[in-house]
């Protein structure tokens, strides 16, 4: 500690700029984890609470995916042994286009049970209505509101509310104003009431309820009625405590998860590559005073004991300064990962309040000193071997030994032959993660030689372009690789991240596209809600009968969608009329023939699977599928596996007919129509606007504003890939600044003496700018090798564990020459402050440094 | 001796309560049933309010069907309920709602329930079959000047009740009750008064139930009016069909 005290915290104080630019890595690392993962648990924390609230003294909800349930089964559950009270359920998210233009979420409920459940304890409103469920039911129009919704759109007893229902646009009035309790806060407030047999009517969902929360005989071991009831309804019903909803929403957006984790991890990783530069540099500027040290009498022990409690402040300092910043940018993430998720994945919640878990920021501050003391362990260790004598011999020390240089390279070479096994020999996941490891560590065990060659090879230009200034800087280069690869590394894992997330997103873009043009080729769609992704509400099969009938429309294809749990994961179902699908949008088979596999699942002999769910449940042409519908098991084979993008967790097609016929629902999402010949989409919307305006809510999307669309979502998806892109560029140019601020300061006495015989200041400012080039160069011609493989590695890990999707290999050409201005424009602004260090500092100084 | 004595005493004394009962319910059965309901409900914060319906019932004690549609407030006329009673469970309920044009079933699933914002919960209107309870007399008051039987009834195991034992008063000469005590643990939770007690057509009815809750402190009094027994009344008027009808 004393140690500490009296040489590292002097060392500290007067390297600040170099000790803040150290720990920028780690903060960046660490304030992304912290503000992204804190985002995404602040809104899953939102969905569970909303769930909570609105589950009340629920003990069981039970489900059947989204496709609901017929209203019998309410009875059945009614009447099961154990069954204190069991109530039906509709939740919709609405925008009801009032002042505050938010969300309101919809609890259809039946009043006559429910109040046993949940508590409506109400501060305004008619008491008749209030007390007596009779007269709310009994006027469908009847809407419960909270305090905080009433007052963020100044609505009072008795104002109406217009709403689109199913049957056109319905007046609703407010009957009620509950007071402020733990189930209004549900959904940020914004939450209404409604009568569950109204609500039928108004989101077209037929005599069926979304859920049935229940809750069971006092001293029933609640276990044991979920047991039953799960054997009673079999296994097209979900029986489960309201927190397994949280879960489900949970493993829907696990993938956004994924991407934050590994967005983190990626800047952490690179921020390593910064401590250990530093470090390295660091032990070498602090030789001599090793050096007294160890002549002192300190072990090597203590020396390499002092260097890694120096890393495991630092690390601590950089974490908490990231945990305090990640906290901060969490709630500006928090504030549209709830909408984009709604866009993502159809289920919408917003995130008022931070929900900072203290485990999480225990761990990333742990993080942060574990990687700290992982990227100083070696110079640490580097540090206890100084040998006295040689250390208070004045001279630099930036030399890799030959021998050293033959290990690495060696080591390297034996790390790529395993990897080479891992990707050939073996389907393990262990060892291809595995693998990708070894990769990274092989490339950067060869980056100081990469480095090396690279600056003797570029050598020559430089001294073509500024003969005295470019063989300086170069030479700078060349005689430090240990400087010079610890900001090469970093910048070349940069790149090579912004390679493989670039190459991937170009990759999506171009299968999404690709699958768009064939998938999305119908003139118009219709649907029943302003966003794809939001299935609240439907249209029923009449409004299919009425389309038909619009002058002008070649076939009318009829969709119906919605997710339903397959093997505990939320997958998707597109239930459609497969002989129209293979003569509009004909998707060719990756896994069968298309022929035979449209004509059987036509005949409802079997299920369609997109590529993605094929992959990530092992699932493929042949192989039995079973499917849990409200009717039972529903076991069909694969028929065949197309490319299709509809959903991140895999896309179940089927016929229409056997959807009908095994979840008794006929109701329908879209309607995709197909024009004649010289039919305008203009036309055609004039006729359906004029035959369903004020009877029917429906959105009409034109090819183009579907395309639009998803688009948008992709956009909005790879927004996130954007963060990541800008993290690891802006870490990439922290190790530039750090590399050559600690490269001034370690050449400040040359710098000094070749002012001192007459060089310029122009030409040592720019000397430090081509140095900083050249390590731009370097690292964008390493980083673009390592993004070959890292782009192949992401490809296949979005193919293996993500989202399935197998996607082309494509180089991103373009990226990569966008790349060349972006990071040889950040070197330079990188090296603007530390060259006019260099030049602004006292001569003398300069030359009495060391 | 003594305590074998005391035994057939109580035995004794615990047929007679159920006696009692049994003959009180037999006594003014009748096999069908026509009135108009007022029902007022009395708040505590003074808002009070009032329903109005027409009631038809027919078949014996515990087996009977009954539509009840409700003719004022505007808000809820036309708002009809169906109730199938049963011996061996909860009655089936149904109610028509003619603003939504359709039927929906009215799960007695927790009984404790108040009904519909009244002070009377579901499980108060049932028909009470003797079967389900055990009985035992308490011993003789006077209630409001007439000589009446204390008995005590306790749900049976089998038999889920949100009270723990209801007391009643049954009117000596004519085998009436006159009031009831329900209790959750020892308090009493409800009372139930019969009042203006008269003979309809033979049958001997309170035209007036005035149901007290003593922890909401809250007070329910349904009227009855136009009382008709044994009228004809089919019993096709008690099916799903009429009641989407509306008729």
């Amino acid at each position: 500690m004393k140690l500490i005290k009296l040489i590292s915290w002097q060392y500290a104080r007067t390297h600040k700029l170099r000790s803040l630019l150290t720990m920028a890595g780690i903060v960046l690392g660490v304030a992304v984890f912290v503000g992204m993962h804190t985002a995404n648990q602040s809104v899953m924390a939102a969905f569970s609470k909303t769930v909570n609230r609105i589950a009340g003294a629920t003990q069981l909800q039970i489900t059947a995916g989204e496709a609901g349930f017929d209203e019998e089964v309410l009875e059945r559950v009614q009447a099961a042994p154990g069954v204190r009270v069991a109530v039906p359920v509709i939740e919709a998210v609405v925008n009801l286009n009032l002042r505050s233009q938010s969300n309101i979420l919809i609890l259809a409920v039946d009043l006559t049970g429910d109040r046993s459940l949940r508590d409506y304890t109400l501060e305004e409103g008619d008491d008749t209505v209030i007390e007596d469920p009779l007269v709310f039911i009994a006027q469908p129009d009847s809407l419960m509101a909270t305090r905080e919704f009433a007052s963020a759109n100044q609505l009072a007893i008795n104002s109406k509310i217009t709403l689109d229902a199913m049957d056109g646009p319905r007046t609703f009035t407010v009957r009620g104003i509950m007071q402020s309790s733990g189930l209004t806060s549900a959904f940020g407030g914004n939450l209404a009431i409604m009568d569950v047999y109204a609500a039928q009517k108004v989101f077209g969902r037929g005599r069926k309820f979304d859920r049935i929360d229940l809750a069971v005989n006092e001293g029933e071991p609640v276990a044991a009625v979920q047991a039953r009831l799960g054997q009673m309804l079999g296994p097209g019903f979900e029986v489960d405590p309201p927190s397994a909803r949280g879960k489900q929403f949970e493993a829907l957006s696990s993938v956004y998860g994924a991407m934050a984790n590994l967005t983190s991890m990626f800047a952490l990783f690179i921020g390593m590559f910064i401590i250990y530069n530093s470090f390295a540099i660091a032990v070498t500027q602090r030789r001599s005073e090793i050096g007294i040290l160890r002549a002192l009498g300190a072990s090597r022990g203590q020396i390499q004991t002092l260097f890694l409690a120096e890393s495991a402040l630092l690390g601590l300092a950089g974490a908490a300064a990231g945990v305090l910043f990640g906290l901060l940018i969490a709630r500006g993430i928090s504030a549209s990962l709830g909408e984009f998720l709604g866009e993502i994945y159809g289920v919408a919640q917003r995130a008022d309040e931070i929900a900072s878990d203290p485990k999480l920021l225990l761990g990333a501050l742990a993080m942060g000193v574990v990687t700290s003391l992982i990227a100083a362990w070696i110079p640490a260790r580097g540090a206890a071997q100084v040998d006295p004598v040689r250390a208070l011999q004045k001279g630099r020390y930036q030399i890799l030994s030959a021998g050293e240089n033959r290990v690495r390279r060696i080591t390297a070479f034996a790390l790529l032959g395993v990897v080479v096994f891992c990707l050939f020999f073996t389907q393990n996941r262990i060892a291809f993660y595995g693998g990708y490891f070894l990769t990274v560590i092989a490339g950067l065990l060869l980056v100081p030689t990469a480095a090396a060659w690279l600056s003797k090879a570029l050598r020559p230009l430089m001294k073509t372009l500024a003969p005295v200034e470019g063989t300086l800087a170069a030479d700078s280069l060349i005689q430090s690789p240990r400087r010079t690869s610890g900001a090469v590394s970093a910048l070349a894992l940069s790149i090579s991240l912004v390679i493989a997330l670039g190459g991937m997103a170009r990759a999506s873009y171009d299968a999404i596209n690709e699958w768009m043009r064939v998938a999305f080729n119908p003139d118009m769609f219709l649907t029943a809600t302003q966003n794809i992704t939001d299935r609240s509400f439907r249209f029923p099969v009449s409004f299919a009968d009425a389309v038909r009938e619009a002058p002008g429309v070649r076939v009318v294809q009829l969709v119906r969608n919605g997710r339903l749990q397959y093997n505990g994961g939320p997958v998707m179902f597109v239930a459609v009329e497969i002989a129209k699908l293979e003569r509009e949008s004909f998707l060719p088979a990756v896994e069968g023939d298309s022929s035979t596999m449209y004509k059987r699942a036509a005949a409802g002999e079997g299920f369609i699977l997109s590529d993605n769910f094929a992959q990530l449940y092992n699932v493929h042409l042949g192989n039995p599928l079973t499917l849990n519908t409200p009717n039972g098991a529903l076991t069909l084979p694969v028929v065949g596996v197309v490319r299709d993008y509809s959903d991140q967790k895999g896309t179940v097609l089927m016929d229409r007919a056997v959807f009908i016929k095994n979840w008794n629902d006929d109701s329908i999402n879209i309607v995709r129509l197909y024009l004649q010949r010289g039919v305008t989409v203009e036309a055609t919307r004039q006729w359906l606007e004029q035959r369903f305006a004020g009877k029917t809510r429906f959105f009409i999307f034109t090819n183009r504003d579907l395309k639009a669309y998803v688009t948008k979502i992709t956009d909005q998806w790879f927004g996130l890939t954007y963060i990541q892109l800008f993290v690891a560029v802006l870490v990439a140019v922290l190790g530039i600044i750090n590399t050559l601020t600690v490269s001034i300061t370690d050449r400040r006495r040359e710098l000094g003496v070749l002012q001192a015989v007459g060089a310029l200041r122009n030409q040592v400012r720019r000397t430090i700018w081509l140095e900083a080039i050249a390590i731009g160069v370097v690292g964008l011609l390493i980083g673009f090798l390592f993004g070959v493989v890292a782009l192949y590695y992401t490809i296949e890990m979005s193919a293996r564990d993500f989202a399935g999707l197998r996607l082309e290999y494509t180089y991103p050409w373009g990226m990569s020459a966008a790349l060349w201005p972006v990071i040889l424009g950040a070197a330079l602004l990188a090296a603007l402050a530390p060259a006019e260090q260099a030049v602004r500092g006292s001569l003398v100084e300069s030359l009495e440094y060391e | 001796m003594s305590k074998y004595a005391l035994l057939l005493a109580v035995a004794a004394m615990a047929q007679d309560a159920r006696q009692i009962v049994e003959e009180s319910q037999k006594r003014h059965r009748s096999s069908s049933q026509r009135y108009e309901g007022v029902l007022q409900v009395f708040k505590p914060n003074g808002k009070n309010s009032e329903k109005r319906w027409q009631f038809s019932r027919v078949g014996n004690y515990g087996e009977s069907k009954a539509l009840l549609r409700f003719i004022a407030p505007p808000e809820v006329k036309g708002v009809a309920l169906l109730i199938v009673n049963h011996t061996d469970r909860a009655s089936d309920q149904w109610m028509w709602l003619p603003e939504l044009q359709r039927d929906r079933r009215v799960a007695l699933q927790d009984r404790s329930t108040r009904f519909f914002g009244t002070d009377f919960s579901y499980e108060d209107l049932e028909e009470r079959d003797v079967e389900q309870s055990d009985f035992k007399m308490l011993g003789e008051e006077t209630v409001e000047g007439l000589a009446c039987w204390k008995i005590e009834s306790t749900p049976r195991k089998t038999r889920a009740s949100q009270y723990a034992k209801v007391v009643m008063w049954i009117r000596k000469d004519i085998y009436f009750p006159v009031r009831y005590e329900m209790y959750v643990k020892d308090q009493v939770l409800r009372r139930l008064h019969y009042r203006r007690i008269e003979k309809t057509q033979g049958v001997w009815s309170a035209l007036e139930l005035d149901m007290e809750d003593l922890r909401r402190k809250g007070r329910t009094v349904l009227k009855t009016e136009k009382l008709q027994y044994n009228v004809p009344v089919k019993e096709e008027m008690f099916t799903l069909q009429t009641l989407r009808r509306g008729e």
